[in-house]
């Protein structure tokens, strides 16, 4: 496995990744894919060292593959959420995160509806001298990298399962269809993308896809059929109930109708086209429900197996940087 | 200790001279006694100083800020914002209504100045504005004659006015009574839930954005509304480029307005968002690179009169959770005038007059009020400012009971040594 080269403490964003980092990630991430195919799924790496699973945000899924990402390579792990927390009575976010470093936590996993705080805490912990790994879950609408890290791999792994690369994407044609505008996955996807090569374009309503998302590099689009001419992998987003209020779209009903993936528009693409969602599916709204039990055409179960992987191979490279 | 006091070889700023010039000044009882190159007439006793290299101006005047008192006594009282603003150089400072309760009746103005009549020798002239509507919410008229009976340096709610129907007739109803009215163009609806301007940065760093526009078409409106009454208005917190031009415009149409804009505004932009920091949240949002430039290019020309403070303290516990749910604003009494003088004297983008008249003249003046002189005869109220002097910005180097800043821990180069206020 590659660690020599890793030296980045916290991973709270795509935006500054390199292309060695994110070929660190893969390789990584296809070893332990490696050690999960085995009968005894389990590493002794990250023996001794705890890990903290801050969730502020509730979450099931993702929290739920951190958690079995850290028992897969023997580490303790500390869950913590809002429902049974001080947070209500007057402790901050910082006192929180204190509080998991007092206790001896060696890297923390944290989410949180709002942008900036696992870069707020990471921020902190250095500047207590604290040699803590902070990893960022989800933050607000702004990136979700372990998320676009496992959308990578499994593109990567499709393409090449003995040696994912991040090369493999350059000139494949990847359309992102959905509400960009809140989506912490899609900016996450974008760095990553943009730093393979992949020609990229955006699918949505104007009012989910701002024109300044062309500074990404990518291409926009405002009605999906061009969006999709010849393309290689379609990535569709969740769109949250509470756009409607918010005066972004008519209805859901109105959005399926002009942007939700189906068979009859995927004929547009490639013909070996395969379609990714970071879940959890609003069926029948973001992808018609057939489709996306369909594995011809859906990458989506292979996702939620690769995020175990991904995830082990981060707190692997964040935790092998020190002794305990 | 003596009570007169001779300055030797101090740069004296004079914005109401437009002067810039080095000189002895005399100060005694009160009063500025004698203004020339060299003073050699000295009464018995008098303290002598060296001030070569050295700035004298009129006391600094701060168009709005935030009074802890009453409400808020753990974000800052009236003794740590009155001791805040000496600190800082400033000789006037007018506190807006949104305290708790809320300054829209009198007898809230009365409790403000007895608090200050505590203060056997105040630092400086601290007056409130009157609030606008009732409870300022926005919905209905305070008794603005009886507000002005109880001599409020002017009408503004400090928040945004979203009636226009209200707006016209309180435009209206003040107009006999002549006192400053400050209002913040900003639409809340279109504003949302925005803590960044709506644009690149605010894409990248994924927090939701206001649009520039929430600004502009209320600004479009308070200006259609002051040309059909004809009442003046005090425009505050212009943050947008856009918002310059039409300023301009109306000025140059002889609208009777003065418009301010918030000095870490012309500090920053909203690239600087990208630390998170929750100081950085304020509302207005901080604008962009445009905004910035256009906003400093203002100040320079006039077209915006005023650098307001909005000194907004809050608590450690208030301001330490994620940015969007921070609640806006920043401290910056102590400041100002090393941050501007700094970034904007040193480096030649403004003359040392351009940043002293929109610090003390044009504030004065936009509450209608007597700008200081600093001149012979003049009242003595003035500040003495070494701005070569290093300082770091620590809870226990400030005044003000709150640290909210995003210059916490860093160091300054400026400082005000005295203020002198009559």
């Amino acid at each position: 496995m590659v660690t020599a080269t890793w030296t980045r403490r916290h991973i709270l964003s795509l935006a500054d990744f390199t292309p060695a980092e994110y070929n660190a990630v893969l390789q990584t991430t296809a070893s332990f894919g490696e050690v999960l195919s085995r009968r005894t799924k389990k590493v002794p790496t990250l023996q001794a060292r705890v890990v903290a699973n801050l969730f502020f945000e509730s979450s099931t899924r993702t929290r739920s593959s951190f958690e079995l990402a850290a028992k897969r390579l023997s580490a303790d792990i500390l869950n913590f959420s809002p429902g049974t927390s001080s947070l209500t009575k007057g402790e901050t976010i910082l006192d929180t995160a204190k509080t998991f470093w007092a206790m001896g936590a060696d890297l923390m996993v944290i989410r949180h509806r709002e942008a900036g705080v696992p870069q707020i805490i990471a921020q902190e912990m250095d500047h207590l001298g604290a040699q803590v790994g902070v990893l960022n879950a989800g933050d607000g609408r702004h990136e979700h990298p372990s998320q676009a890290l496992l959308d990578l791999f499994t593109l990567c792994s499709l393409l090449d399962p003995e040696t994912p690369q991040l090369e493999l994407l350059k000139g494949k044609k990847i359309v992102i269809v959905g509400d960009l505008l809140h989506s912490r996955v899609a900016r996450s996807n974008l760095w990553s993308l943009r730093a393979s090569g992949a020609e990229i374009h955006l699918a949505a309503p104007r009012t989910l896809l701002p024109p300044q998302f062309a500074e990404y590099g990518a291409k926009l689009h405002w009605q999906l059929e061009p969006a999709l001419a010849g393309a290689d992998f379609v990535m569709t987003l969740r769109l949250q109930q509470e756009r409607m209020s918010q005066h972004l779209l008519p209805s859901l009903r109105e959005y399926h109708q002009y942007f939700g993936i189906t068979r009859d528009r995927l004929k547009l693409c490639q013909p070996e086209v395969k379609v990714l969602h970071p879940g959890p599916v609003n069926r029948g709204v973001e992808i018609s429900s057939d489709l996306m039990d369909d594995p011809r055409l859906s990458l989506i179960p292979q996702q939620v197996t690769n995020g175990v992987a991904v995830r082990m191979a981060l707190l692997y490279l964040m935790g092998s940087g020190k002794t305990g | 200790m003596p009570s007169w006091e001779l300055l030797r070889q101090v740069r004296v700023l004079d914005p109401m001279s437009q002067s810039d010039f080095t000189a002895d000044v005399l100060i005694g009882e009160g009063i500025i006694q004698a203004v020339d190159k060299e003073i050699t007439a000295l009464p018995e006793q008098v303290h002598i100083r060296d001030c070569h290299g050295f700035i004298l101006g009129p006391g600094l005047v701060d168009l709005y800020s935030h009074s802890g008192e009453p409400g808020f006594e753990t974000r800052e009282t009236l003794l740590s914002l009155t001791k805040a603003a000496a600190a800082g150089g400033f000789t006037r400072l007018v506190v807006l209504p949104n305290t708790m309760p809320p300054l829209d009746h009198p007898g809230g103005v009365k409790f403000l100045r007895s608090q200050l009549a505590q203060q056997p020798h105040p630092p400086l002239k601290l007056l409130a504005w009157g609030a606008l509507t009732v409870g300022v919410q926005g919905e209905q008229m305070a008794e603005l004659q009886d507000l002005a009976a109880a001599q409020v340096a002017g009408f503004s709610d400090g928040q945004p006015l979203q009636d226009l129907a209200l707006l016209r007739r309180i435009l209206e109803y003040a107009q006999p009574l002549q006192k400053p009215i400050a209002l913040w163009p900003y639409h809340l609806a279109l504003a949302g839930r925005g803590v960044i301007r709506e644009g690149s940065a605010s894409l990248r760093f994924g927090l939701p954005g206001t649009p520039a526009i929430a600004e502009t078409t209320a600004l479009v409106a308070l200006l259609e509304v002051v040309a059909a009454v004809g009442t003046p208005v005090h425009i505050m917190h212009v943050s947008t480029q856009r918002s310059v031009e039409l300023i301009a415009a109306a000025k140059a149409r002889g609208l009777p307005i003065t418009a301010s804009t918030c000095w870490m505004h012309l500090l920053l932009n909203d690239q600087a968002v990208g630390s998170y920091d929750p100081s950085l949240h304020l509302a207005p949002p901080l604008g962009d690179h445009h905004d910035q430039l256009a906003l400093v290019e203002a100040v320079r020309t006039g077209v915006i009169d005023a650098i307001a403070v909005d000194h907004t303290p809050h608590t450690y516990e208030d301001k330490t959770v994620a940015f969007a749910e921070a609640p806006p604003g920043a401290i910056g009494l102590e400041l100002v005038l090393p941050l501007l003088w700094q970034t904007f004297v040193e480096t030649n983008k403004w003359r040392a007059l351009d940043l002293w008249t929109a610090l003390s003249m044009r504030p004065a003046e936009c509450l209608g009020q007597q700008p200081a002189k600093v001149a012979p005869g003049q009242p003595a109220e003035l500040a003495l400012f070494d701005p070569r002097l290093t300082w770091t910005v620590e809870p226990q180097t400030l005044h003000t009971l709150s640290s909210n800043t995003p210059w916490l821990g860093k160091q300054l180069t400026g400082q005000i040594l005295q203020t002198w206020c009559p």
